[in-house]
């Protein structure tokens, strides 16, 4: 019964089990993992679970499956008559990450498709709906101007790092080349070459209200957080209505219809009541923790109109405002006027720390938007 | 594989690194124990401040070997972390040279006595002499980690002027990562992957007293439950075990028996280091003494 095959089977088989839930695992982990438990003289099933753990398991989001699957396989408990597809999810919720889906393909960063940027405007149509407001389209005609925006060319803002690249004429020396030069010519100076700083991509954070009057909006914005991520790895995406939710993820399909639809599947609250100050507090407390928003630009579209707190959102929003580089209201109610006058109570409480207040009320001002976006870096 | 690990099981490795003063769980020492045994890189996620880079310390005095340390950093490059050459050094050589020496010279510039070394090209040169930590490799940008990936596997170094040096024997890899990005899969399957969670209350009672003797155990007791109520607290930055540990040593040096009030507000700036948690936690001091 114990042949040495018979357990490089049954560890064999245990690797497929979990490959079987969803977890990543390819045949160097088993590999791996069948060398690990020759090496460990194994005591007792402990042993192999944290063997096992340490072999299998590459993203702390996934341990809790993989408890499930070791019990199941080696304990033969069965926990659960799920699929395994909906175990994946329920376990990774239960995990406190945001709705992710872990076995999507990650799209490598930078990576942009050079159809997608090259495109521009489609002409003829878009004028019809360029300033046709949303709010009075049609559902077909909506389903146009979607993919107008989808479409919709965005240059993502860019920063200075610290990094240096060669250049052809700047105010800074090259001095380290210099030196090689003149190395290789034996002692002999050669010509002055220059270096100036490298320009990195600043990430760009979407805070997307999508409570009852704002869905509408939101949806759009969220069709323009999908281009926006297709031209530029690095956006990150929220929906808030009464809490917040981390949609990133979702937006890494290809296709903008399906995008759209899963992310609204993992938004609870569409249509649900608007907490913007406590939701935003939420963010920064993520985006201060893990230093991920830090120098981004953030867009909040939200109408302002704010059941919470107002103090909240005065508090978040001045939290927001130290971490963020630029901080952009898009508010569909500011409407076409050149003088903007904030209305509603929470765009009073906000508004000493916005930059920027954009509409986004027709095609034509969220071009503006992605215009500006481009400039404030 | 090595064979130096050969005879190393878990509670032996648990016991030897608590000798140390590092207490690991069993699901750390055993995930250490099959990356020593494999010679696979180890790579850490966690929290702030719950030991990651303190494991490649201990690990490295445990051994008996040097500890070479990479700190990643946005914008590092290979002249950072691998090699550089002394370029001042270079050029008074070359002058010091005459006209005759110098068409026979460019060997002898771009040899050993001109060449900084950088822990990656020294870690490979040291090979199973050393523990190499790389340390926080999700500050590194992208392209940095595609570089790390070729040298974990290979652990081998090629400089132009030079040729390639390859290390004899592996040196033990230790990559921490706090997660403020997620790292490439393809270099997190090199690694042998775990995360390191806050302890639990005995554990870091237990960490504490092994790290400063002097402390008793009722102080380290209240100190760790007040750290406790501390992370219950939707701080910003929740106090890790360094914190603790550092709280502790600030109440032992100013003599204190127990913890006060008093005597807590006075010494806060140890494990509350951010100013709106501090104005926070100053204000309901009494509910994280208790």
């Amino acid at each position: 019964m114990s042949s040495p095959d018979d357990i490089d089977a049954l560890f064999v088989g245990f690797g497929n089990a979990l490959r079987d839930a969803g977890l990543p695992i390819g045949t160097d982990d088993v590999l791996t993992f069948c060398a690990g438990m020759a090496e460990l003289k194994v005591s007792d099933l402990l042993d192999v679970y944290w063997a096992g753990r340490a072999c299998f398991v590459r993203r702390r989001e996934h341990f809790p499956v993989y408890k499930i699957v070791f019990r199941e396989y080696f304990l033969g408990e069965n926990l659960t008559d799920e699929g395994p597809a909906k175990r994946m999810l329920r376990s990774s919720a239960n995990a406190g990450a945001t709705l992710e889906i872990p076995n999507t393909e990650e799209g490598l960063p930078g990576e942009i498709n050079p159809d997608e940027v090259k495109l521009g405007y489609v002409a003829s149509t878009t004028e019809v709906y360029r300033h046709k407001e949303f709010a009075e389209c049609t559902d077909a005609e909506l389903r146009q101007v979607r993919r107008l925006i989808s479409r919709m060319r965005i240059t993502p803002p860019k920063r200075r790092t610290h990094r240096m690249t060669r250049t052809r004429r700047s105010s800074t020396l090259d001095m380290r080349r210099m030196v090689r030069d003149t190395m290789r010519n034996l002692g002999e100076p050669g010509s002055l070459q220059f270096r100036k700083r490298k320009e990195k991509l600043r990430p760009l954070v979407l805070v997307l209200d999508v409570s009852g009057s704002m869905a509408d909006y939101s949806r759009n914005l969220l069709q323009f957080a999908y281009s926006a991520r297709r031209a530029n790895a690095r956006v990150d995406v929220y929906c808030f209505g009464t809490r917040l939710t981390r949609i990133t993820r979702q937006l890494d399909r290809r296709d903008p219809d399906d995008a759209m639809r899963t992310a609204g599947e993992s938004v609870f609250d569409w249509d649900g009541g608007t907490r913007i100050g406590d939701s935003l507090r939420e963010y920064t407390r993520e985006a201060r923790r893990s230093r991920l928003g830090r120098g981004a630009i953030v867009v909040i579209c939200s109408d302002g109109l704010d059941r919470g707190e107002p103090r909240a959102l005065s508090e978040a929003m001045e939290s927001l405002s130290r971490i963020a580089h630029r901080v952009i209201w898009v508010n569909p109610h500011r409407g076409d006027v050149e003088v903007y006058v904030p209305a509603s109570l929470g765009m009073i409480v906000a508004d000493p720390y916005i930059d920027e207040v954009h509409s986004g009320h027709n095609l034509a001002s969220l071009e503006r938007l992605a215009n500006r976006l481009a400039k404030v870096g | 594989m090595s064979g130096a690990f050969d005879d190393l099981t878990v509670p032996t490795l648990t016991e030897q690194l608590g000798e140390q003063g590092y207490i690991a769980d069993r699901g750390l020492a055993t995930t250490l124990l099959l990356a020593l045994k494999l010679g696979k890189p180890l790579l850490l996620e966690g929290e702030v401040g719950v030991g990651k880079t303190e494991l490649a310390r201990t690990l490295a005095e445990m051994l008996g070997r040097d500890l070479i340390r990479l700190q990643c950093y946005e914008g590092i490059d290979t002249h950072h972390a691998l090699y550089e050459w002394d370029y001042a050094r270079q050029m008074l050589h070359v002058r010091s040279l005459s006209q005759a020496e110098l068409a026979s010279s460019d060997e002898d510039l771009f040899s050993e006595r001109f060449l900084v070394e950088r822990p990656l090209l020294q870690a490979v040169r040291a090979g199973e002499q050393c523990v190499l930590l790389i340390d926080e490799v999700d500050r590194a940008d992208d392209e940095f980690e595609a570089f790390l990936l070729e040298l974990l596997s290979e652990f081998q170094v090629t400089i132009p002027e030079m040729g390639t040096v390859k290390a004899s024997t592996r040196p033990i890899v230790i990559l921490t990562s706090n997660r403020t990005r997620e790292l490439h899969d393809a270099l997190k399957r090199r690694c042998l992957y775990t995360w390191i969670g806050f302890p639990p209350h005995e554990r870091v009672v237990a960490i504490v007293r092994s790290r400063i003797p002097d402390v008793s155990t009722a102080l380290a007791d209240q100190v760790v439950s007040a750290v406790n109520r501390l992370r219950e607290m939707e701080l910003e930055k929740l106090p890790g075990v360094a914190e603790t540990i550092d709280w502790t040593t600030s109440l032992e040096a100013l003599g204190a028996q127990s913890l006060t009030e008093e005597i807590a507000l006075d010494t806060l700036g140890a494990v509350v280091k951010d100013r709106d948690d501090l104005e926070f936690t100053t204000k309901s001091i009494s509910d994280v003494v208790a």
